[in-house]
């Protein structure tokens, strides 16, 4: 099967600006500033197959981002070669853009004072689609979308979840072979998180589209993606299948509690890890198998005011993922890689 | 077969600016109560000047300017300068600070021609509302009456197209510089305080300080604004004064084009090197 996106040793670094705080810093960075190095993306390779899904794990200022913004061309890398849909990223011009759609879960290319429809009659025009092809394909994305009536009404009425919906629709109307989605699902709540992991998954499988997604939630990630790609601190820890990633982490998941009365800590090590205690509020963590007769306990035995069941946090599953070796890295504060200190060149 | 696909590269191109014109035209029309405050604000200036320049010229000619004549040029500063305005800077500023260049980027169009289509769809309806009201003020008021001269009338269409162009891109170069400063539209508007002066908004050149007219040629702001007046209002007659004035546009317009495309460039490039 052809390649879809190859990235080799693909690195950004950034240089930053260094002040000390107060007034005297701010007026020596002017006169003599100083730049340190941030590795936002350290030596990133991999490849990915023509309509395969992929997803980009990694807690927030990892190198996601960063790494989706070279690939699609808006960034130049301080390093490394790519490939994506056949095109060099950043030479690729026209030709290339007309073959992606990148779509950031906190941006908005809908025009904001217009129905969706006017973006989409843009779109059509920008992409130059013909009028058949865009017949089609709208009728298409109307129906898997479920958007009926949301595109006559201006997008700034439309609530965060329906507007994804119409970003989502505008940004495949050109039918792109590679799609890039930053947190598409951010903010939204459940119903319309499952709508877009429905829509997508349903949308590869019928146009054979190459999906690389970036997500904090777990649940994007087991409903659209079999691989994973983790990052963390700009570096690749982890290329393989979901359900290895699965087998090496603790099969756990987490309930939260808010109690109404006053539990102590042995009391509730009875029905799981106590990974949590402030009380009124506890996270307990039990084997994955036994997270619903263990809440169901919970809800007989005690006072619960409110109780949910969650799958451990990106962070968490990294963090067991990886074990001890990997544990220091990520412990530390600093949200990047390496970092060396420099005088500006005169 | 290169003879077709040029053909349909032209049709699309035709298209995308359809496209862009009428979603910008939509969205002027959602802000129609906005664009009335400006276009209001727009003709207060020149309407406030033409009020000094009246009571100044009460007693005979200023410098062989009538009431008469500086109430042509005024009406004719308020139809140019509406049709070369230039509020370019200030969107650029916000698509980068906010990233919304990001999305105009992956695009396979550059964002200069959404700012083009923009524009032509705020002012020529808007230069037609001003028409027209010069029209009707012309109906009764002979002062502001221009002589029936279509092929002087073509010429300052075409003057006020080249200054509009020399507009756009000063401000849409300017407005980039957004890629390395914050600043950016600080500079549109110390430009907007030197053109008060220097292109003729406040009275016309000829009746500024030799000094300061002098030093006006030198610079772009005569040909966006007082050149086009003076083609519509009469004043520019002898050959001589065209081709200065035409020839000046042309200069204007190469520099400030191979400045937004050095600009452009190297911005798109830092743009690339530190993100948005």
């Amino acid at each position: 099967m052809p390649t879809a996106i190859v990235a080799t040793g693909l690195s950004k670094t950034y240089d930053v600006k260094v002040r000390d705080p107060g007034i005297r810093g701010a007026l020596a960075a002017l006169a003599r500033p100083r730049y340190r190095q941030v590795r936002a993306v350290d030596d990133v390779s991999f490849a990915i197959e023509r309509g395969d899904a992929v997803a980009f794990l990694g807690p927030n200022g990892a190198g996601k981002t960063t790494t989706l913004k070279m690939l699609t061309g808006l960034l130049y890398p301080s390093a490394g070669r790519a490939e994506v849909a056949g095109c060099n990223p950043w030479t690729g011009g026209n030709a290339f853009r007309r073959r992606i759609a990148f779509v950031l879960g906190n941006k908005q290319q809908l025009l904001w004072d217009l129905p969706p429809e006017e973006t989409f009659r843009l779109n059509r025009a920008i992409y130059g689609v013909s009028a058949a092809d865009y017949t089609t394909r709208r009728a298409e994305l109307v129906e898997l979308l479920v958007l009926g009536d949301l595109i006559d009404k201006p997008a700034r009425q439309l609530s965060l979840g329906e507007r994804m919906k119409c970003e989502l629709a505008a940004a495949l109307l050109h039918q792109p072979e590679v799609l890039f989605l930053d947190e598409p699902t951010l903010g939204l709540d459940l119903e319309a998180q499952q709508t877009i992991r429905t829509f997508l998954g349903e949308y590869r499988r019928r146009h054979g589209a190459t999906i690389l997604l970036t997500s904090h939630y777990m649940a994007d990630v087991t409903a659209l993606a079999s691989r994973v790609l983790i990052i963390n601190r700009g570096r690749l820890l982890y290329d393989g299948e979901l359900s290895e990633l699965v087998a090496r982490i603790a099969p756990i998941k987490r309930i939260e509690l808010v109690l109404s009365e006053t539990v102590s800590r042995a009391r509730l090590e009875e029905y799981g890890t106590v990974a949590h205690y402030a009380p009124p509020r506890a996270t307990l963590e039990v084997p994955r198998e036994l997270a619903t007769a263990a809440s169901t306990r919970l809800l007989t035995d005690l006072e619960v005011a409110d109780l949910s069941i969650q799958d451990p946090p990106i962070e968490e599953v990294i963090r067991i993922a990886f074990g001890e070796t990997e544990h220091d890295v990520l412990a530390e504060p600093e949200p990047v890689a390496r970092t060396d200190v420099r005088r500006a060149p005169p | 077969m290169s003879r077709v696909a040029t053909r349909s590269a032209f049709a699309t191109f035709r298209d995308q600016y359809a496209e862009l014109m009428r979603s910008a035209f939509l969205i002027d029309l959602q802000y129609r109560a906005s664009i009335a405050i400006w276009l209001l604000w727009g003709i207060t200036e020149p309407i406030i000047s033409l009020g000094i320049w009246w009571s100044i010229a009460a007693g005979g000619a200023v410098d062989g300017y009538t009431r008469e004549d500086f109430a042509r040029y005024f009406f004719g500063v308020a139809l140019v300068n509406q049709a070369t305005l230039s509020w370019d800077a200030w969107n650029i500023d916000r698509w980068i600070r906010e990233g919304e260049m990001n999305f105009r980027l992956t695009r396979p169009i550059a964002p200069i021609h959404e700012a083009i289509a923009d524009n032509i769809a705020y002012k020529a309806p808007t230069a037609v509302i001003i028409l027209t009201a010069w029209i009707g003020a012309a109906t009764f008021w002979p002062a502001v009456r221009i002589p029936f001269e279509p092929g002087r009338w073509a010429l300052a269409i075409i003057a006020i197209v080249l200054a509009a162009a020399i507009r756009f891109l000063n401000g849409y170069a300017t407005g980039l510089l957004a890629f390395w400063t914050t600043r950016a539209t600080a500079l549109v508007e110390l430009q907007f305080g030197l053109s008060l002066f220097l292109s003729g908004r406040i009275a016309p050149l000829s009746l500024l300080p030799p000094q300061v007219v002098r030093a006006a040629e030198y610079l772009w702001f005569p040909y966006v604004l007082s050149f086009p007046v003076e083609v519509l209002t009469g004043t520019v007659t002898t050959g001589g004064q065209y081709a200065r004035g035409f020839g000046g546009q042309a200069i204007w317009l190469a520099i400030w084009l191979l400045l937004y495309l050095l600009v452009w460039t190297r911005g798109r490039r830092r743009y690339g090197a530190v993100g948005g």
